[in-house]
Formats: C-alpha cells, sequence, structure tokens
C-alpha cells in the first residue's frame, strides 16, 4: 500500500479521462465496509416511504423528502408533526432537534476532512449520517492519504444513501398494496428502537433517555406535538446537571 | 404542498447542521467539552423521546397494551442482546407480526 499515491499527480490527464484504479478500489472498499448497515438503510427508507402512503400524503413529496433532509428519524418527525396538525415551525424545529447530532459528528470529522478539497467537504457533508460517520471515523487512520480517504469515505456514504433512495421509492410503491391490518404504524417505535438502544453506552446517555421517556409522557396533554421537544430537551438537560 | 415546504426548510437547517464542524473547525481545533458532552445527550434523549410518544401514546392518550408494547420489548431485549440495529429491526417486526397473526 502506498499512501502517497503520486501517479495522480504525473498523470492529471488519465485522471481527468477516467476515475484511476485506486480510487476506485477504495471507493469499493468503502462501500463494503458499510455493506452490511445498507439493507437497515434500505428498510427503513421503506418504512418511511409506506409511512407517506399511509399518512395520505402525495408520493413525489415524500421522495423529496429523502433527498432533501436524507435523515431518516428527522423526516418521520416531521410526517407525523404534520399528521397531527402541528404547525410547520413545531414540525421543522423537531427536526432539527432530532439532527442536531449531526453537530457532533460533523465536528469530530473535521480533522479528518480538513485535507479535502471543498466540493468533496460539501458533497461528504450531504451524504452524512450515522452509520457512514461511524465507518469514516473508525477507518480514518488506516487511510493517511487525504485522497484515499475521501474516496473510501465516498464509497460508503454514497452507498448507504443510495440504499435510503431505493428503499424510500420501494416503500412508497409498496405502501398502498399494504392493508391496514397490518398496522404498519409501528414501523415508527420499532426503527428508533433499532437505532438508539445499541448505542447506549455511557450512563449519561441512558439517564437521559428515562427522563426523556418520563417527560414527554408527563407532557402528553401538550399541544402541536410540543411533548416530543420538551421531552426531548429535558432529557439532555437533567442528564447534564447529574454526574 | 406543507409537508414539502417542511421537508425543504428541515433539509436546509439539517444540511447547515452537517457542514457546521467540518467548515467552522479547520483541522486540530476542538469544540468545548461541554458543549461535546451536551451533544452526544442529543440523539439519545430525542429518539427515546419520539419511542415514547409513538408507542405508548397514540394521538396524546395511553396506548390501550397491545402487540405493539409485547413487539417492541422484543425489540429492546434484542438490540441489548445483540448491540445490532438489523437484528433488533427484524426480531420486532417478526414478533409483531406473529402477534397479529395470532389475533393480538
Amino acid at each position: 500500500m502506498n499512501p502517497r499515491n503520486p501517479g495522480d499527480r504525473r498523470h492529471p490527464l488519465k485522471v481527468a479521462l477516467s476515475v484511476g484504479r485506486i480510487q476506485r478500489v477504495d471507493f469499493v472498499a468503502g462501500a463494503r465496509a458499510i455493506g452490511p448497515l445498507s439493507p437497515g438503510s434500505f428498510m427503513f427508507g421503506a418504512a418511511f416511504g409506506a409511512l407517506i402512503q399511509v399518512g395520505g400524503f402525495n408520493s413525489w413529496v415524500g421522495m423529496s423528502g429523502s433527498v432533501l433532509v436524507m435523515a431518516g428519524a428527522s423526516q418521520i418527525a416531521v410526517v407525523e408533526s404534520l399528521r397531527i396538525a402541528a404547525p410547520i415551525a413545531v414540525a421543522v424545529l423537531t427536526a432539527l432537534v432530532i439532527n442536531a447530532r449531526f453537530a457532533l459528528y460533523s465536528a469530530a470529522l473535521a480533522p479528518s476532512y480538513s485535507a479535502f478539497p471543498r466540493r468533496w467537504k460539501l458533497a461528504l457533508a450531504y451524504l452524512m449520517t450515522d452509520q457512514a460517520a461511524a465507518i469514516a471515523l473508525q477507518h480514518a487512520d488506516r487511510y493517511p492519504d487525504p485522497v484515499r480517504r475521501r474516496w473510501f469515505n465516498f464509497g460508503a456514504a454514497l452507498s448507504f444513501t443510495l440504499a435510503w433512495y431505493a428503499g424510500t421509492a420501494a416503500g412508497i410503491v409498496l405502501g398502498p398494496i399494504i392493508p391496514p391490518s397490518w398496522q404498519l404504524g409501528f414501523i415508527v417505535p420499532l426503527m428508533f428502537i433499532a437505532l438508539v438502544v445499541p448505542t447506549l453506552k455511557h450512563r449519561s446517555e441512558i439517564v437521559a433517555a428515562f427522563v426523556a421517556i418520563a417527560a414527554t409522557l408527563l407532557l402528553k396533554d401538550l399541544p402541536l406535538g410540543l411533548n416530543v421537544i420538551l421531552g426531548a430537551l429535558t432529557g439532555i438537560g437533567v442528564a447534564r446537571l447529574v454526574r | 404542498m406543507m409537508l414539502f415546504i417542511a421537508f425543504v426548510l428541515a433539509g436546509i437547517g439539517t444540511y447547515l447542521i452537517r457542514i457546521s464542524g467540518i467548515t467552522l473547525l479547520g483541522g486540530d481545533r476542538e469544540l468545548p467539552e461541554s458543549v461535546t458532552k451536551t451533544l452526544r445527550l442529543v440523539g439519545p434523549a430525542a429518539l427515546a423521546a419520539i419511542v415514547a410518544n409513538a408507542l405508548l401514546l397514540d394521538g396524546g392518550e395511553w396506548r390501550g397494551f397491545s402487540a405493539w408494547h409485547v413487539a417492541a420489548m422484543v425489540a429492546i431485549v434484542v438490540a441489548i442482546w445483540k448491540k445490532s440495529m438489523g437484528w433488533s429491526l427484524v426480531s420486532g417486526a417478526v414478533s409483531f407480526a406473529a402477534l397479529l397473526l395470532l389475533g393480538m
């Protein structure tokens, strides 16, 4: 393995004409690294697509959600908020609270991305997911060369995102075929359980989760779905106070 | 249309969050520890709040005991045991389907 990869500099024409072999290898390695998680991305996407249909929303608008927001938990929160007739501001705010965790990933990835060209940073930021960020952080040391590292990250993040798009489309298409007696709505709590429970490690995280649950339930009579945002913020606040 | 506008706004906001650290923190600078600690709690708290609202409540009222609770319990136990998103999803979905078929 040659970490410097000088071939890129010596043959700029060749690089411009086609993506180099090493870049392709690194791209595939990234896709492989995230591979075991990609079926989950497809299934989660399909669940979101089905939810769009169950909620009676427009299919194209549903698909646009997966392209524009590209963060499943928050997309479902937006759909759920509007389904219970919450104002748009509450729907968007709930989504942003849920996605605030990306700020942490973004900060954590900054040193690894600092050598990337600007357009790569902008593209990889769009493709950032919980899973792609985790893979990028785990493998950063194995790719000291920034060119190889960015192709590895690109392969992981893009393949995971494409699975998300494909899953959403499949869910939207198959949604209407599914009878209401299947109670598809169960997908919402199930996906969030699958997403959050395996990641709970530190005591403060567990405290935050349990306090958030208790507060959300205690505030259940608040209008506009505000109990979710306030429940989450209460969980964060209390967990920060507890040592 | 409301949903599309909400997606556009949430999309813009989410992209700004995603790009924040990558562009603002050029290289070696790090966030203060208090900020990092708070951000680390955002995911667990926000996701747990959604679970509580979608599982234990139904449109602001308590959800009656049903296959939802049992299958969710299965998914939680498997998630803790296997430490895996995939297995948790599969076990929850399979047990939910089985309970519905059994008429619960």
